[in-house]
């Protein structure tokens, strides 16, 4: 680890940089005060600067990625009243001091979560819409280096002109390079030279912004210190100078499976943000997956008559009641060596937090693990060769969601007006009329089953 | 009533030191799964998980003995299931002691169409309307599946406040019938200790007959039940302190339900030794800080900007400071308080240390024989010096013990 002072985040091409752009690569980022970290490799995504379910000691203890992608409309709902209350918190590193995030870990501060809420108004030629716990809001260009002045993440990306939701017309996709470009210069301008800058790649054909790329590669390729891309199918694309070819290549791209992540590491992806593992957690799905194949101790199971492998297992069916047996064989995480399939399908049936949490530690280590085996791969030169063999071995998209996920908040979807069916089951509910009882406490079963399980005996009425 | 030969028991207490102005003792409770030092305050993981916190985290706030409620786990995961997984503590991942409760509190107080019958509990199935019969026999026997270490009989519980004193004593009665049957039932007795639970109401004449029928049944520990119903404070002090004074000095005594910490110090110079409550986990996830000075909601404004720890001096893993501190500001618990489940397993690991603390130093007072001074302390920290708010009922319930909070 090198002293918080100093230069900025350092990449090394680990090998030789190939400059025909394309193909899998191996790096190592170096950033003052952070632990250095191998890619490719992925940044645990936070929602209001934690990652769901997990304290930040568990976190230090249990897991293993390298940094966390932190979103600043996740801090600032207060803006509109006052000041937001992160801006007043003391320094350095404030983003860590304010979420408790451990020191050894990387910040990446962008201006959205991810994925994002769709705004019902669009972005201006100086700010962009954002969504925060107390509604919708806009983020001058002016604000954003303003916050990425006082907040000196990591990483900061560059605020960028994306359309969320419907696909720009003609007239946006103009606008869209210009707006980005000039939003990138204005920040740099503003930043000290040891801050970390990521230039946005816009989710666009590359020629209606190859005018913004090439400012990036022709001006500003020794001043930005990696780029962002909101579309990994632009990578190829961008012209390969000796420069941008030796930038980090982080994905906003929101892969939906390991084979989509594989995709674009064949690409020469570096970083990555991976919604999916959040959403299995929530829908009670526990990742299984190995690259390039399954352990040899892995259970032989078969889906919808193929040999293809699941990507994970939904934990919530009672059939996991019984089984002692760790979420995947051989797993090393917490969850693995000190829990059961049956405690986790208790959990969720019951609606204890803690189940959520122990797949959450669980789903990061089989991803940490996943990118690990990348690396060996690549370095291996058997990269092509064990993505075939991966895809040969799993289904290409996770199993779908059974079990009820934890609570929405509101911050996290988007009402569409009046009608709308609610997000949450109702955790209280009127039982024969009159009176209302607890649901958890509320037996599910009828009599024979309540018999059956010894809870007590049927009479005579 | 017979009493039934002298039970066999699965702990040792040891009385380590006794306060000499009030009715405070130390002691050393030797369970199955390791020692707990005595007073004690248990967490409740209702549904063999703590709201939240990983068996690790648990056990770094240094608790050593946690609540699992029967009725929850003979629903979820249900008896049979428990069997095949070996019991709780297989269960959960915790290797460390178990208390669980008779399942027969919440049936009364949850189920509608509950009523009691000498045979047991009887209640309406939800679902389909069957009538169904809850024994102290199920009872046991579930608690035997669940493997804990304390175990309590199936007793029948009436609201305190009761104003039927026909009824309160034939629960009484009835009770110590159960607890017979209880004992009959048990399968496990050198593995898990039966509490008997000691009824009444607030009829101190009633509680005395109670205790002289319990104790002569010889269970490892005795409780103290049908509290913390909304009775008056000095009633249910006048109990707790009635029930002591007939009860064996060598065995444990559990308040039962009890978890404020005023209620707990009270208790504890009354002669109680083991306490339980819902309420410091429950009060964690509406935003609520345990402190000495009182209770905070870290979701009101005013802490948005506070960067102080959540408790100046606690040595709980969010608010110490030093090596393998989190840093935790009360400014981030109110930035997730309520919107990110973490704020809420942060504030419950905060005050079930708190709790733990607390009883940890009531302990250390009463073996340096100074737990009126820390009395004297603990009300003057918590209400900021102005003796004019201290409650009354502490005020006289400390009396009755020696302990006069309002001389200087």
């Amino acid at each position: 680890m090198a002293s918080e002072k100093g230069s900025k985040l350092l990449f090394e091409v680990l090998g030789n940089v190939d400059t025909s752009n394309a193909g899998p690569r191996l790096g190592r980022i170096a950033i003052p005060g952070r632990k250095d970290f191998e890619t490719p490799n992925f940044f645990a995504i936070t929602s209001r600067g934690v990652t769901p379910h997990m304290t930040p000691d568990v976190v230090a203890a249990h897991t293993q990625f390298g940094g966390v992608h932190m979103a600043l409309e996740d801090f600032i709902e207060k803006a509109r009243k006052g000041t937001p209350p992160i801006l007043t918190c003391p320094g350095p590193s404030i983003l860590h001091r304010f979420t408790a995030l451990p020191r050894s870990l990387v910040t990446l501060l962008a201006p959205r979560r991810s994925p994002a809420v769709t705004a019902p108004v669009g972005n201006s030629n100086t700010a962009v819409s954002i969504f925060t716990s107390t509604g919708f809001q806009s983020v001058s260009s002016k604000a954003y280096v303003s916050y990425m002045k006082t907040l000196r993440p990591d990483i900061a990306i560059s605020l960028a002109d994306v359309p969320y939701g419907s696909l720009p017309g003609t007239k946006r996709v103009a606008k869209m390079g210009d707006r980005t470009q000039l939003w990138l210069s204005e920040l740099v301008n503003e930043m000290p030279e040891e801050q970390a800058v990521f230039a946005p790649i816009l989710p666009i054909d590359f020629l209606d912004q190859s005018e913004y790329i090439n400012y990036v590669a022709d001006e500003l390729a020794d001043t930005v210190s990696g780029l962002a891309f909101y579309d990994s199918n632009v990578l190829p694309d961008i012209p390969a100078t000796t420069t941008i070819v030796k930038l980090p290549r982080l994905s906003l791209d929101e892969p939906s499976s390991p084979a989509h992540i594989l995709r674009q590491i064949s690409l020469g992806m570096d970083i990555f943000t991976i919604p999916f593992i959040g959403f299995a957690t929530d829908a009670g799905i526990a990742l299984t997956f190995r690259f390039p194949r399954p352990l040899p101790s892995a259970e032989t199971q078969t889906t919808n008559g193929t040999t293809l492998l699941p990507l994970g297992i939904d934990m919530w069916p009672s059939s996991h009641a019984h089984s002692l047996t760790p979420l995947s064989p051989s797993c090393t995480c917490y969850t693995c060596t000190s829990h059961h399939k049956a405690y986790i399908q208790h959990l969720l049936s019951a609606k204890e937090m803690l189940g959520w949490t122990l797949i959450q530690i669980h789903n990061h280590h089989i991803i940490s693990t996943f990118f690990s085996s990348v690396r060996e791969s690549i370095k291996n030169g058997a990269f092509e060769r064990d993505c075939e063999e991966f895809a040969r071995a799993y289904e290409s998209e996770l199993p779908e969601k059974s079990g009820q996920g934890p609570r929405v908040r509101g911050y996290h979807f988007k009402s569409e007006g009046p009608g709308e069916e609610k997000k949450n089951r109702a955790a209280w509910g009127n039982l024969g009329g009159e009176k209302q009882v607890g649901g958890e406490l509320v037996p599910d079963e009828g009599a024979d089953e309540l018999e059956g399980k010894g809870f007590a005996e049927k009479i005579e009425a | 009533m017979v009493s039934p030969a002298s039970m066999p028991s699965a702990l040792t207490f040891e009385l380590i030191a006794r306060c000499s102005t009030t009715k405070a003792r130390a002691a050393l409770l030797e369970l199955p799964r390791g020692p707990v030092q005595l007073p004690l305050f248990m967490p409740v993981a209702t549904q063999a998980s703590l709201k939240g916190l990983t068996p690790q985290q648990l056990e770094e706030t240094g608790c050593r003995l946690c609540l699992n409620n029967t009725y929850h786990l003979g629903l979820k995961p249900g008896q049979e299931v428990l069997e095949k997984v070996g019991g709780a503590h297989k269960l959960q991942g915790w290797n460390h002691n178990i208390l669980t409760d008779s399942g027969g509190f919440q049936m009364v107080s949850l189920l509608k169409l509950a009523n009691i019958t000498e045979e047991g509990v009887r209640f309406l199935s939800p679902h389909d309307g069957t009538p169904m019969l809850l024994t102290p026999e199920h009872s046991i026997a579930l608690q035997n599946a669940i493997g804990s270490d304390i175990i309590m009989q199936l007793d029948d519980v009436l609201v305190t406040t009761s104003p039927d004193t026909k009824r309160m004593r034939e629960a009484m009665e009835r009770s110590v019938r159960w607890l017979d049957r209880c004992i009959a039932a048990h399968a496990n007795p050198t593995r898990q200790n039966l509490f008997c639970i000691i009824q009444g109401g607030l009829d101190l004449e009633m509680r005395k007959q109670c205790c002289e029928e319990m104790v002569a049944r010889d269970t490892p520990g005795i409780a103290i039940g049908g509290l913390s119903g909304g009775e008056a404070k000095a009633d249910y002090c006048r109990v707790v302190n009635t029930c002591t004074s007939l009860l064996p000095e060598l065995k444990p005594r559990y308040v039962m339900g009890i978890g404020y910490p005023e209620d707990l110090v009270v208790s504890v110079a009354l002669g109680a030794d083991m306490f339980d409550c819902v309420w410091p986990t429950r009060t964690a996830r509406f935003g609520n800080a345990i402190t000495k000075y009182g209770m905070l909601n870290l979701r009101h404004a005013s802490y948005a900007n506070d960067f102080g720890p959540v408790e100046e001096g606690c040595g709980c893993i969010c608010c110490r400071t030093g090596e393998g501190s989190l840093g935790v500001t009360r400014a981030f618990v109110h930035h997730v308080a309520a919107k990110e489940t973490v704020g809420a397993h942060l504030l419950t690991i905060h005050n079930v240390w708190y709790q733990l603390a607390l009883m940890r130093s009531v302990r250390q007072a009463i073996m340096e024989d100074r737990f009126p001074t820390f009395l004297k302390q603990f009300f003057f920290d918590k209400h900021g010096g102005d003796k004019s708010k201290y409650p009354d009922w502490a005020v006289e319930a400390l009396l009755t013990v020696g302990v006069d909070l309002m001389e200087d």
